[in-house]
């Protein structure tokens, strides 16, 4: 009877006892009946009582029967269990710790997993949420474009699968007054934003439509955590005016705690004011959008990619809308929001998920062996029972309620050990891995804990049993160990070969993992990281109204940290390697037209103060260096990467040769096009996004005084805006000492200048090979902990095996076995397993890497290196687990032995 | 928890009950007290309230099967019959039964 059955007796006692004495009135009626037909007359009733015995007691004892092995006796069982485990302490122990360890790993991966990738976003109806995204054949990006205003508004006119979109653009703005100033981030987005979402301001309200036109009243919403941080949570912080990026700001309203759109840095929202009149426009925005209901993901998609079909007749005569569609031939890659969000960690987090499973495999081999090991010691007494009349299932009570407490207290201090880990993995998490700060060990992840133990004790648990239940009467299995045990022996070895093939998996996933982080560590970065400081300065437009003026206040600082003791090289650039900051556009080479109907080249374009190559300690691999000279003297000139060089000019020698930013249409008419820069340079490729890039990107870098900036006419698109650069400072002292004397330089040149994102380009490169190292550290971690327990679980079998064995082993010494060949035996047998087992994981390896192999970097998921490696430890590792008790039985006394039985 | 005094009655009156209703299908409480009376004679007397939480638990085996129905007399009882568990189980107890009376025999004969 299932225990559920059995809770649901004792529920309904009352039940079965007005049945049961329905029944018993019924019975004690015929008697008497019988009894007067048997002329009892008069004493018929007390003959009835007479021949029936007590009612009330036969009753009584007929329920508690049934309630035998009801709730209170589970308890009972339960306590019997505890007290069994209390007398076996290092078996408990050992069990409970083993236990702890692998469901602790599973708790903690599963809570990463549940709150990162299976929790709904944090808005309302979340999984209608659509990121509106593009991608380009031609451009060979297969995602990422972002969206122009152009689509953004033939989406809003004449999409019929979307229930609203809102534009947004991310980007960081200085915020003075109230205190030190501090470069935050920001987000401009449509009004429409707070609808798309479907979430609204906690205090005060979100913008106005009015608000998001051209010219509209300028308004600011704040994150929970800025008003927190810097208002000191000010009640009366509506209508009070922020000095954001040099202009005032009126304050309409305070986002609820946790908004975190488009991520959790982003301190304040502003208005994004824009019209359908300024035109198509270029790639500078995200989207996010809501489906209709009823409207799949595939049918926005489609109905995207017809009117990016048709976008020409939306923007007629705009020249950025014909070249931005067909020409490049571009798709929509819309995508649910989540998936935008984590998709790029989904399969590294699942594939962790599924390693720390193979290691609660491992550890229920563990446990089922110790298992075994006991129910062995304890034959005789199960065949007593079962001689008693014990039926299967009282014997399988018998030893579920052992496996079931031990994996529950197991279960308990692996969510112990899960907390600490959860804790663990959000301070010291890569900043890269998406909803970090939602991890926790919630009540979700505490059921399925719970839910994993009960599964795992019946996991280790049923293995004995099916072992240890003799399906015939089983006191003839007396004493001597005899062939009755072979069988046990066999599942024991099963278990083993089971191990080494789960250990042997995940080593060789680690292994992997290993080296593809080592070759990430060796891709040559094209700069020198060591020692360099780096932080980045914004000039507010207010005080520096000109390019001029900014390009003086750069290199003033740039002296002043020139002279600082102990700097060796200092410049500036508005982009660093790994970073954003330089300007993505169109490249035209002079003199070489563009045929119709094909894309000109993309570059990146970087504005630059002298000596930066030298700072950066890139290498020149022809021509010259950009110099301070080039920059004072605003000299039309450009130095062009390797990348660039190679793909802009095969064959042809890039120096000498004139280049420019594609001449933007929507120029004044006899307006002067870009200045022709000339090549006067070839640098080292620099990674642009991060160091797993198959390709270095086509990257320029002109000096700083020519590149765009306050005053400049965006419609000029000479470079990116220098008002915002980033200093690096190459110093002989570590750079953390150096940064107050930084501070100190910098505010000598202008008291009001905030130091954002400081850091070094170490730790820029660090960060940018830091999900890998995480997974990496997970995988390894699993996979040493299942090799540990499986060495564990090994050497326990084959010491056991040795000790079950002794009586032989003592008769083969005693009849002149050499001690070496009675080893060479046990490791013999020991071997064949290890190498079955490791024949298995092999297999299964070279199945499942694939799995893994967009994980990797540099190395092929069947890497023959890695996978020699790996099963070469994993056997010398094994080898010696077998050896301890292989050396223990060749050192045994023939007399000793056959005593010892 | 009253345990059974003495589990070897326990079997044999289960043995018994398990043999009735092989026999003869369905029966009420009475009517198997009544046949064991009658198959034994009356040299096994028990009390008939005995049965009751015999039926109970080898009814909670899935041993029996219990149905409620009148009797000829047209009162309410509950009526068992046996399951193919129960066939089972009385094949290994009439089994068991025979191996220890013969061991029993062969002692009282040698001893």
């Amino acid at each position: 009877m299932s225990p559920l059955r059995r809770l649901w007796n004792v529920l309904r006692r009352d039940r079965l006892d007005d049945e049961l004495r329905q029944e018993v009135d019924t019975h004690l009626a015929l008697i008497e009946e019988e009894e007067r037909a048997n002329g009892a007359g008069a004493q018929a009733t007390r003959q009835a009582r007479a021949r029936f015995g007590s009612p009330l007691v036969h009753r009584e004892r007929a329920l508690d029967g049934v309630m035998a092995m009801s709730v209170e006796n589970i308890w009972k069982e339960a306590g019997f269990a505890a007290r069994r485990l209390v007398r076996s302490p290092a078996f408990s122990v050992a069990a409970v710790l083993t236990l702890a360890l692998a469901i602790g790993a599973n708790a903690a991966i599963f809570a990463v997993v549940q709150r990162v990738l299976l929790n709904p976003l944090p808005y309302p109806d979340s999984d209608r949420l659509v990121d509106v995204d593009h991608g380009s054949q031609r451009l060979n990006l297969p995602s990422g474009l972002g969206i122009t205003r152009g689509y953004y508004y033939q989406y809003l006119e004449r999409s019929h699968t979307l229930d609203g979109i809102a534009l947004y653009a991310a980007e960081n703005a200085t915020l003075t007054g109230d205190g030190e100033p501090e470069r935050i981030r920001t987000t401009r987005a449509t009004a429409s934003l707070a609808t798309v979402l479907r979430v609204g301001p906690a205090i005060g309200r979100w913008f106005s439509e009015d608000e998001g036109q051209p010219g509209g009243p300028q308004r600011v919403v704040l994150s929970h955590g800025l008003w927190i941080r810097r208002y000191g949570g000010d009640p009366g912080i509506l209508g009070r005016t922020i000095n954001l990026g040099g202009v005032s700001m009126d304050v309409i309203g305070v986002m609820p705690q946790g908004f975190a759109f488009p991520d959790p840095r982003v301190d304040v929202w502003t208005p994004q004011q824009i019209t359908r009149s300024m035109g198509f426009g270029i790639w500078l925005y995200g989207a996010v959008a809501r489906l209709r209901d009823g409207v799949t993901v595939a049918d926005a998609r489609t109905e995207m990619n017809t009117l990016i079909a048709d976008i020409t007749r939306a923007f007629p005569g705009d020249e950025f809308a014909a070249g931005n569609s067909a020409g490049i031939a571009l798709f929509s890659t819309v995508r649910t929001l989540k998936e935008a969000m984590v998709g790029a960690v989904a399969r590294a987090l699942w594939i962790l998920l599924v390693s720390v499973g193979l290691v609660l495999l491992v550890a229920c081999a563990n446990v089922a062996n110790l298992f075994l090991v006991r129910s062995d010691a304890r034959q005789r007494e199960v065949a007593v029972r079962v001689a008693l009349g014990a039926g299967r299932s009282g014997i399988a009570r018998y030893f579920l309620a052992e496996s079931v407490l031990l994996s529950v207290a197991g279960g308990a201090l692996g969510l112990a050990i899960a907390c600490g880990a959860v804790r663990l993995v959000v301070s010291a998490g890569p900043a890269t891995l998406p909803r970090l700060a939602e991890i926790r060990v919630d009540g979700v992840a505490v059921a399925y804990t719970l839910l994993l133990s009960v599964v795992t004790a019946f996991v280790f648990g049923a293995i004995p049993l099916w072992r240890s239940i003799p399906l015939g009467p089983a006191l003839n299995e007396s004493g001597r160990g005899n062939t009755a045990t072979r069988s046990r022996h066999h599942a024991r070895r099963l278990l083993m070969g089971g191990q080494v093939a789960l250990a042997l998996t995940l080593l060789i996933a680690s292994g992997l993992m290993v080296r593809s982080f080592q070759k990430m560590r060796d891709v040559d970065p094209g700069f020198n990281p060591d020692s360099v400081l780096t932080f980045r300065i914004g000039l507010p437009d207010r005080a520096y109204p000109t390019r001029a003026a900014a390009v003086a206040a750069h290199l003033a600082i740039l002296d002043r940290l020139a002279a600082l003791p102990g700097v060796v090289a200092v410049s500036a650039s508005s982009g660093l390697p790994l970073g954003s900051g330089c300007m993505g556009n169109t490249l035209l080479v002079q003199n070489r037209p563009i045929p119709p109907g094909t894309t000109p080249p993309i570059a990146r374009f970087c504005a630059v103060a002298g000596g930066y190559f030298e700072a950066m300690g890139m290498r020149l691999l022809g021509g010259r260096r950009i110099t301070r000279d080039d920059v004072e003297r605003s000299l039309p000139v450009v130095v062009v990467n390797e990348a660039l060089a190679k793909r802009v000019f095969p064959n042809q020698n890039p120096l000498g040769q004139y280049v420019s930013s594609n001449a933007p249409p929507a120029r004044a008419e006899g307006a002067p096009g870009p200045t022709p820069l000339e090549i006067v340079g070839v640098v080292s490729n620099t990674p642009s996004r991060s160091l797993a890039e198959p390709d270095a990107a086509s990257q320029l870098y002109m000096p700083m005084s020519i590149a765009g900036g306050p005053g400049i006419p965006p419609t000029a698109l000479l470079g990116p805006d220098v008002a915002l650069m980033a200093f690096v400072v190459r110093s002989t002292t570590p750079p953390s000492a150096l940064l107050p004397s930084v501070r100190g330089a910098v505010s000598l040149v202008d008291p009001k200048l905030a130091l954002a994102l400081v850091t070094t380009l170490q730790a820029m490169v660090d960060s940018a090979s830091a999900q890998m190292a995480f997974t990496m550290v997970l995988l390894a971690v699993a996979a040493g902990v299942a090799l540990m327990l499986g060495v564990i679980g090994i050497y326990g079998v084959m010491s056991y095996i040795v000790s079950q064995r002794t009586a032989e082993i003592g008769v083969r010494l005693a009849l002149g076995a050499e001690p070496r060949s009675v080893a060479a035996m046990i490791l013999r047998q020991g071997g064949a397993v290890a190498v079955a087992g490791a024949v298995v994981g092999l297999v299964a390896a070279f199945a499942g890497s694939r799995l893994i192999a967009s994980l990797l970097f540099g190395i092929s998921p069947h890497d023959p290196a890695v996978f020699a490696a790996t099963t070469v430890l994993l056997l010398i590792v094994v080898a010696l687990a077998c050896w301890l008790p292989a050396r223990s039985a060749a050192r045994l006394s023939p007399v000793e032995a056959l005593r010892a039985d | 928890m009253p345990k059974h005094n003495n589990d070897r009655l326990q079997g044999t009156l289960d043995l018994l009950v398990l043999k009735i209703l092989d026999r003869s299908g369905a029966q009420h409480g009475y009517a198997i007290a009544q046949r064991i009376h009658q198959a034994t004679s009356d040299s096994l007397r028990i009390e008939e309230g005995s049965l009751y939480p015999a039926l109970q638990r080898m009814t909670h085996e899935k041993w029996l099967k219990a149905q409620w129905g009148t009797t000829d007399s047209g009162r309410k009882a509950r009526f068992y019959t046996i399951t193919a568990a129960g066939r089972r189980q009385l094949d290994e107890e009439e089994r068991r039964w025979l191996t220890l009376t013969d061991a029993v025999n062969k002692a009282l004969r040698f001893a």
